[in-house]
């Protein structure tokens, strides 16, 4: 992909998170699809607002945490009956119940990993620069205690002009734009 | 310049008490006491004894016990770790607590049967019985050893001692409360501390004295068999059918008012995640020792098992892992049904059949007849009138409890949280 250059988008500036999740409902509501909110944690109206669906990471902790299972259970299977056969207290080699701590502890592992980095590898991550850097008040806000919704460039409804009133009427703390 | 912020915020209806549709609840509870009381003693006649009745009944017994005594414990929980999910339960708790008479009277008609249910207790000459061949070698022998523990006057001390105890930490929780509802914003923090006070020892006597009980009440029932796990794992069974309860009767409460108010998702799903939790260490512990026992395959311990696994025992023991734990656990999972009202109650009436599935299994191998030998009698399906009764009029009576006070605690500083809308506090 080409370098972009030009307008990245407008940000608007909010001191709370309820201005925030009611700015976001309402451009949502008029019509606006290229539009995202950052918080400095995590706001879950602020994503239904905006029309957040379904993402992935359950699926791939799911099937992350089955592979955990079945591969400690074969690999338990495989060294206590075929590899290494050991007569334990004349028990029978494949003996399921004590391989199940260790298959457990392997799905929970697996799951646990295949979440934290499905999670990282759907959000795009690791990703070392973004427009938005560009805005000193979102370097200084975005990570403390300010929220901020973009509306972006790449919206058929966007411009420069109009977008910029449009933003100001949900009386946020500032409305600066934002370069590639 | 500026929106106004905080404009959002609900405000608390006037009426605060049990919202009218209480009453229908009582009615029904009443109502299906009262057939599921018919049924049983006709059960009881079919089968010609009224063994399984009071076996059914012990059933009965420990899972009222557990709303009634681990609800009490729950709200001390609460008082010490705090947190919104509480602020909605404190009352409903409350009211379990105070069904703790209904509870008595229930042990009561087994404290008056024990030698129909306990062999400690039937067996008076030891020696005689093992000539007769009634009881086994190893039965005589820890019959014996542990008489000064299992024998009726330390059953009743015991369990009189327990009911004082637990009486005594419900009046002070019960009258507290109302106090602090009474008393002015100002005091809320003396008012915290109060509850911390009074609850951090309660929850550490508690754990003490429901182990008490449930090793003459349960464990005793097979006067050999020991597990250092056993007070543990009913402490945790507590917790988890009490959540259980709760989470029906918030969802239940909140069709009216003041719970439509207070109930958001959020808490919703905060009690559905600590319930999931419960469900893990619940199968947690129950494993462990399982695997414990499993692994010393000792003469003195595996017989518990065998009694329990052996006979088609295996059928139920299978079912009551997939009951027990892996439903509620796979549905838990699911962040979508812990937010959905409907199927959330859904899960946790589930969990209160799951809870009664598994005390049968606990309970019924214990005698002989059953060990080892699970067969159709018609006193076994005692184990579903008896305790659907006794459940059912528990029911009926919590709900008078819940219908004497006001449904909320008022002064407490979470209680301006629980009415902003979601995002405020994310």
């Amino acid at each position: 992909m080409p370098p972009r250059e030009g307008t990245y988008g407008l940000l608007a500036e909010f001191d709370t998170p309820g201005d925030l999740v009611r700015a976001a409902r309402q451009a949502r509501l008029d019509g606006w699809r290229r539009l995202d909110c950052y918080t400095p944690y995590p706001v879950e109206e602020a994503a239904e607002a905006i029309g957040f669906h379904r993402n992935k990471v359950p699926l791939v902790t799911l099937v992350g945490g089955l592979m955990g299972l079945v591969a400690m259970f074969l690999l338990e299977m495989w060294i206590s009956v075929l590899a290494y056969p050991l007569n334990i207290g004349g028990r029978p080699t494949y003996s399921w119940p004590a391989f199940i701590v260790p298959a457990f502890e392997w799905t929970i592992l697996f799951a646990g990993l295949s979440a934290a980095f499905g999670m990282l590898a759907l959000n795009g991550l690791p990703t070392l620069y973004h427009p938005l850097f560009n805005a000193p008040n979102f370097r200084d806000g975005a990570t403390t205690d300010k929220f901020f919704l973009c509306l972006e460039a790449l919206d058929p409804k966007f411009d420069l002009v109009e977008t910029r009133a449009y933003l100001t009427s949900f009386q946020p703390v500032s409305v600066v734009e934002v370069e590639y | 310049m500026g929106m106004a912020h905080n404009n959002h915020a609900k405000t608390l209806p006037a009426d605060l008490g049990a919202p009218a549709f209480v009453d229908g609840w009582k009615t029904r509870a009443l109502a299906i006491g009262l057939v599921s009381s018919v049924i049983a003693a006709l059960l009881a006649f079919a089968d010609g004894s009224i063994d399984h009745v009071l076996r059914a009944w012990l059933l009965g017994l420990v899972l009222t016990f557990g709303w009634a005594v681990g609800g009490l414990a729950l709200l001390m929980v609460q008082y010490l770790s705090g947190g919104k999910w509480g602020l909605l339960l404190r009352r409903p708790l409350e009211a379990a607590s105070r069904t703790l008479p209904l509870v008595f009277v229930y042990w009561l008609v087994i404290a008056f049967s024990l030698k129909k249910l306990y062999l400690w207790a039937a067996v008076g000459d030891v020696g005689a019985a093992l000539k007769s061949g009634w009881i086994s070698e190893a039965q005589a022998h820890a019959i014996e050893f542990k008489r000064p523990m299992l024998n009726p006057t330390a059953f009743f001390v015991t369990g009189l001692v327990c009911f004082a105890i637990w009486g005594f930490y419900t009046w002070r929780l019960n009258v507290l409360g109302l106090e602090r509802d009474a008393a002015s914003p100002a005091t809320t923090p003396e008012w915290i501390k109060r509850f911390e006070n009074i609850s951090g020892p309660g929850v550490l006597v508690y754990s003490i004295t429901m182990t008490a009980a449930v090793i003459y009440w349960v464990m005793s029932l097979d006067p050999t068999w020991y597990s250092s796990v056993y007070g543990l794992l009913f402490l945790v069974g507590q917790a988890y059918s009490v959540l259980a309860l709760s989470i029906i009767v918030a969802i239940s409460l909140s069709k009216g008012e003041p719970f439509k108010t207070i109930l958001r998702p959020t808490e919703q799903h905060d009690l559905g995640k600590f319930t999931f939790a419960f469900v893990m260490l619940n199968i947690y512990l129950a494993f462990s020792q399982f695997l414990i026992i499993w692994s010393g395959n000792l003469p003195e311990e595996i017989p518990w098992y065998l009694d329990r696994i052996r006979g088609h025992w295996g059928i139920i023991v299978t079912l009551d892992f997939l009951f027990h734990w892996l439903i509620p656990f796979t549905l838990l999972l699911s962040r979508d049904i812990k937010r959905n009202k409907k199927r959330l109650v859904r899960v946790c009436q589930w969990m209160v059949f799951a809870k009664a599935f598994d005390l049968f299994w606990l309970i019924e191998p214990n005698f002989k007849d059953a060990a080892r030998n699970l067969h159709f009698s018609w006193g076994i399906l005692e184990y579903v009138a008896v305790p659907v009764a006794m459940v059912a009029f528990w029911v009926a009576f919590y709900c008078t409890r819940l219908q004497t006070r006001p449904l909320v605690q008022t002064n407490d500083p979470h209680l301006a949280e629980i009415l902003e809308p979601e995002h405020v506090h994310a």
